[in-house]
């Protein structure tokens, strides 16, 4: 469509002292034919924005350019009512590292001027999709997580529907001894506060419960889950069975090379291998349509194998933590081999390095519960003796206070060390531990030995959602089994949209921390089934209306966007195209940057505005010796970085044009053919950090942007240009400080080489 | 270095050890700021750290055979700078206490002395005692100027018969070395063969190690280490050489009285002018350090450390034994004779006390630390000096640029 755009530059902050307004304004005006153009100092004030507005009823203007400061700021006041805003930062990207009432500085503010205008006249006009408002919950799991989850969404009047694999509600905590009360003084304990909430969820109106019930599949998306709930039955294991062979065949797959998946054939038939949702459900079952879903599924504790040469299972006297909890809520502590009251505990960390993650072994629940346990006996047996051996004494915030009495009490002794041996001798068994705080190794003899068990996610063992998504059934996993459901600084938010994790399935928590996370869970699930119904995205582009188009003619069926993108928002139609379910989509665009054939779309982002923004840059030719380059940059951390850099006027080269973009995943080769073409001397990327410890806001953006350039360098070669000519960073938000020398090494490397030699063409 | 021992925390020893002072010992989480701010520590095996875990884990066998508790002069740097209020300094003042109980020799006077429940009887033997004496020489007062003895009942020319003081105060001095010895030969034979620290084998003699221990003991070099309490340094000096200097002079006396039939200072015999000025200088150095360290206790006890009914008890013997001393002489000089007589009587009650008991109170504490110290120079364990730095500090920067 023709937009009206009005451009409005601001002269303060130093722009109108550094800048020749009057130039500027003519490339608007002349280049351009915005029908307003007007520079005056701080747009933001009232009575300025009382102009634009003033302009856009007036000359009925569909967008309006706005160039000052950074679009990070002012958003809000520069936010008008159907009318599209787009930004040109001549403040931090220009006046505050350049120096003023210089040549290349005027060139380059005019040419993020052109880039600006070009891209506004490139929005598209698109309404938002609003099908999908279902805003009732699905609860899965009957734990203290699920419930206060459920007992939260129902307080805030969402209809809830709680699926228990058990056939009563209350998990773990109804085999508990006793818990931390969370109350000043701390040193105390209580019985588990699970009775009364599982009371409140049976009288509730609001939640319906399924107990003894699973989920079977589901289908659909935020705001329009199709959930089929099945009565348990050995139907699970058949199902986790060929779920979980899949994962692993995937897997491996995965792990033996980095290869981009070939994806046609192959995951065609990866596809193929898992039922997919039957056409009609001949069993027992129940189907409800929920809006968003909180995965409360816990935990069990794992027992390693390791532990079986410590004596794990081979005498009666040597226990997990979890049997010490059965133990002690009988009573007064007895030996389960002759039923004699226990004088003396040692609990037992164990750390040891063939276990892999040894910390989900001693997390801090681990040393909570020996605390506690240690607790029971001290509280039953006066005389009594507890050993503590831990690797790391964990006990975070108020639980300090109780780690604190326990150490006061003469009866606990505590001290690190590493397992050695447990034997059992004529006299009982004895605990053999070395590195200790004593400066030896060190023996002692104990009536009962309680080891502590890794806390491990019910999500290792199955899919327990079920998902019938063309990536799979499972959530993404985390480098340590849990789902990854902390992407950034993003609690709760898992990869799959709509779907929050609380409690220990997504990491080792105490009964106090569940409870808070269920509530945080809850109330993520009733923001994404609002937003979703007035047509929104949710976190991290919460509140984008956009969402992507496909231009399915075009499409070859290569089926890359279906699988690259992180949130597995695709699913598959079954002519081999593309199904997507907005509601799903992050707006990340990923899936833009992947497509071959450049079909995919936002109304406010795509492959031609950003090609677009390229092509506006006016390349001098090379008699000129004005490099340029192109830095595609990440708006979510880049970005910040650039404007760090302008606000502490640091000094860098002025032939690099940014070019933010939603994620460097969006990156699309086009536009590097483009630049190239077009005479741009170099081309860098400056993405997040990814691996491990990704920081990524879209999980694999910038490492899939990385690999993409790894195979640019056909296009090089038929350009005949040197592979240098293109480089791709990792940058930090923090690491602001770096950037002049990453550009003006950059700057440096390219004065090697001859000028791109396309300039002018 | 590992000993293939099975642990059995002495869960009673631990308590007690709370109970004689250290009742902040199990909030120790094994940081290792006491041993760092500790002056006298040595670099190896340094303590406090190491006792404190023995304490929380009734290590009962290491810390009485431990050396390193006589090595700390209870200075407290350790316990204003534990973050977590553990007191090192009063722990160890605790384990001091458990190894005079533990070693006293006869074992009934160690709980005699070290257990509150005993006060009345503690004090009420010496008592008995001298009313005993008072009792054989009549209970009256003579007549004329102040003369506190005389070697006659009949006539009473002085208050007390002075062969029953003595013998008796003889007798109490040798059952007082005597156990002394012996508690101490029990001490040693621990550290020589159950000791916690170990140290190679070569080893000096006890001899030189005694005389080196001295030359350390004598001008107080390690207590002026010390930092965060240094006053106790200048105070514990006067306090000792007054100490000293009142024995001396109460053996000149003795000898000149008892051997030569001199009259003694107080009436006015042969020469007895130095004699009184060292007597008097004594006094006012040993008064004027007690009331340092009195008064420090009382008012800061945050540097001064925790009191317990070990430290009172030994407190009041030494503090009554001063000052009716002095106020026996102050009274004598009024021309207050019934005063004076009454006086000394108590003053004799206290000094047969401080006699009886020195192997058995804190004051064993002169014996104790002499061994411990000796022990430490015979093993090499050298107690820090001045003149070594605590930390080796880092190169210049120009050294370590090249």
């Amino acid at each position: 469509m023709d937009h009206k755009i009005g451009v409005y530059i601001d002269t303060g902050y130093g722009i109108g002292e550094a800048l020749d307004i009057d130039a500027l304004s003519s490339v608007a005006t002349s280049e351009f034919k915005a029908i307003v153009c007007r520079a005056e100092p701080y747009w933001s004030a009232p009575e300025k924005l009382a102009i634009i507005r003033n302009d856009i009823a007036t000359e009925n203007l569909t967008a309006v350019v706005i160039a000052g400061p950074s679009p990070r700021v002012f958003q809000q006041e520069f936010t008008f009512e159907n009318v599209i805003t787009e930004r040109v930062n001549l403040r931090e990207h220009v006046v505050w590292c350049q120096p003023a009432n210089d040549e290349d500085t005027q060139m380059l503010a005019e040419d993020y001027m052109r880039m600006g205008i070009t891209k506004a006249g490139k929005y598209e006009d698109r309404p938002a999709y609003t099908d999908p408002n279902e805003k009732a919950l699905l609860v899965i799991g009957g734990g203290i997580t699920g419930i206060t989850a459920a007992l939260g969404a129902a307080g805030a009047g969402y209809q809830v529907y709680l699926v228990e694999k058990e056939q009563k509600l209350g998990g773990w905590l109804n085999k508990f001894s006793k818990v931390f009360t969370g109350k000043p003084p701390y040193d105390q304990l209580v019985d588990p506060p699970v009775q009364e909430k599982i009371k409140a969820v049976e009288t509730s109106d609001k939640i319906k419960v399924f107990l003894g019930s699973r989920v079977f599949g589901i289908s659909g998306a935020p705001g329009m889950f199709e959930v089929v709930i099945r009565p348990d039955g050995p139907w699970i294991e058949e199902l986790d069975s060929v779920q979980n062979q899949w994962l692993a065949e995937k897997k491996a797959k995965e792990n033996k090379g980095t290869e981009e998946p070939e994806p046609a054939q192959t995951s065609q038939e990866e596809a193929a291998k898992l039922p997919p949702m039957p056409e009609t459900l001949d069993f027992d079952h129940e189907k409800v349509m929920v809006g968003a879903i909180v995965l409360a599924a816990g935990w069990r504790p794992e027992v390693p194998s390791e532990l079986e040469k410590f004596g794990y299972g081979s005498h009666p006297d040597i226990i997990t933590n979890v049997q010490m909890e059965e133990l002690a809520s009988k009573g007064k502590l007895v030996r389960p081999s002759d039923g004699k009251e226990v004088n003396t505990v040692a609990f037992v960390e164990m750390v040891d390095d063939q276990i892999a993650h040894p910390w989900l072994y001693n997390s801090a629940v681990g040393s909570l519960v020996a605390l506690k346990q240690a607790h029971y006996l001290r509280k039953t047996n006066p005389n009594g003796k507890a050993f503590i051996f831990y690797e790391n004494m964990r006990a975070p915030g108020q639980y300090e206070k109780f780690y604190r009495s326990l150490q006061d009490d003469p009866g606990v002794f505590m001290s690190k060390g590493s397992p050695v041996s447990i034997t059992n001798g004529s006299s009982g068994l004895t605990v053999e531990m070395k590195d200790t705080l004593l400066g030896e190794d060190l023996k002692v003899k104990a009536d009962l030995v309680v080891l502590s068990t890794g806390m491990v996610p019910v999500t290792k063992d199955s899919a327990v959602l079920n998902l019938k998504y063309r990536q799979g059934p499972f959530l993404p996993e985390n480098l340590y089994g849990f789902n990854d459901s902390h992407f950034i600084c993003f609690p709760y938010e898992t990869q799959r949209t709509g779907i929050y994790t609380a409690g220990c399935v997504r990491g080792p928590m105490d009964i106090l921390s569940c409870e808070t996370d269920a509530m945080g869970a809850a109330l993520k699930a009733i923001q994404c089934a609002e937003l979703v119904s007035q047509g929104k995205a949710v976190h991290p582009r919460a509140g984008d209306e956009s969402f992507p188009q496909i231009f399915v003619q075009r499409c070859t069926q290569c089926k890359r966007c279906t699988e690259e993108c992180p949130f597995g928002a695709y699913d598959e139609k079954p002519d081999g195209t593309p199904l997507p379910n907005p509601s799903r989509c992050r707006r990340c665009a990923i899936c833009m940057g992947s497509c071959p054939e450049r079909i995919i779309s936002f109304r406010d982002h795509s492959v031609d505005m950003i090609g677009s923004m390229v092509k506006a840059i006016e390349v001098p030719d090379e008699y000129a010796e004005k490099p340029r380059v192109v830095v595609f940059i990440c708006e979510n951390d880049a970005l910040p970085a650039i404007d760090m850099a302008g606000i502490h006027r640091l000094n860098y080269s002025p032939y690099v044009r940014f070019i933010p973009l939603r994620c460097l995943g969006n990156i699309n080769m086009v536009w590097i053919a483009d630049a190239l073409s077009k005479g741009i001397d170099g081309i860098m990327l400056i993405g997040c950090k990814y691996g491990d410890d990704y920081q990524c806001h879209f999980v694999k953006g910038s490492e899939l942007a990385e690999y993409r350039m790894g195979k640019i360098s056909e296009t090089l070669q038929r350009l005949v240009l040197e592979s240098e000519r293109i480089r791709v960073h990792q940058l930090a938000i923090d690491e602001y400080a770096m950037i002049p020398k990453l550009v003006d090494d950059f700057i440096e490397k390219l004065s090697e080489f001859d000028p791109n030699p396309y300039k002018g063409f | 270095m590992a000993r293939d021992i099975v642990t059995e925390p002495d869960l009673q020893f631990t308590k007690d050890l709370i109970a004689a002072g250290g009742g902040d010992l199990k909030k120790c989480y094994q940081c290792a700021t006491c041993s760092v701010a500790c002056k006298v520590a040595p670099d190896n095996n340094p303590f406090p750290r190491k006792e404190m875990i023995w304490a929380q884990w009734g290590q009962k066998d290491k810390l009485l055979n431990d050396p390193d508790i006589w090595l700390c002069h209870q200075c407290n740097d350790c316990s204003t700078q534990c973050p977590r209020g553990a007191n090192p300094g009063d722990a160890l003042k605790a384990v001091r206490k458990m190894v005079i109980q533990n070693n006293a020799w006869p074992g009934f006077f160690g709980k005699l002395v070290g257990e509150s429940s005993m006060f009345v009887l503690a004090l009420g033997i010496p008592a008995v005692i001298v009313l005993l004496i008072l009792m054989i020489s009549g209970f009256s007062f003579p007549e004329g100027a102040v003369k506190y003895s005389a070697h006659h009942l009949h006539p009473k020319e002085g208050f007390i018969y002075l062969p029953l003081i003595q013998i008796i105060f003889t007798a109490a001095l040798v059952f007082s070395i005597v156990s002394l010895v012996m508690s101490l030969k029990s001490y040693w034979n621990d550290l020589e063969t159950n000791n916690p620290i170990l140290v190679g084998t070569a080893r000096k003699g006890f001899v030189p190690s005694l005389l080196e221990a001295f030359s350390e003991i004598l001008p107080h070099t390690t207590f002026k280490e010390c930092e965060a309490n240094n006053i106790r340094y200048t105070a514990h000096l006067l306090t000792f050489w007054g100490m000293i200097g009142l024995a001396v002079t109460t053996a000149i006396v003795a000898f000149n009285v008892d051997m030569l039939g001199l009259l003694p200072p107080s009436q006015n015999g042969p020469g007895t002018i130095p004699i009184k000025i060292l007597g008097n200088i004594s006094a006012i150095a040993f008064a004027v350090g007690l009331g340092i360290m009195l008064f420090r206790r009382l008012n800061v006890p945050d540097q001064a450390g925790g009191s317990s009914y070990f430290d009172w008890f030994f407190l009041l013997i030494i503090c009554a034994t001063g000052l009716t001393g002095i106020l026996t002489e102050l009274s004598r000089f009024a021309g207050w004779a019934a005063g004076a007589y009454v006086i000394y009587a108590f003053h004799l009650w206290f000094v047969l006390t401080l006699l009886l008991y020195i192997p058995f109170s804190k004051f064993a504490h002169l014996g104790y630390r002499t061994i411990a110290i000796t022990w430490a120079k015979s093993a090499g364990r050298n107690v820090m000096t001045a003149t070594k730095p605590k930390c080796v500090s880092a190169p210049p920067a120009e050294a370590a640029q090249s």
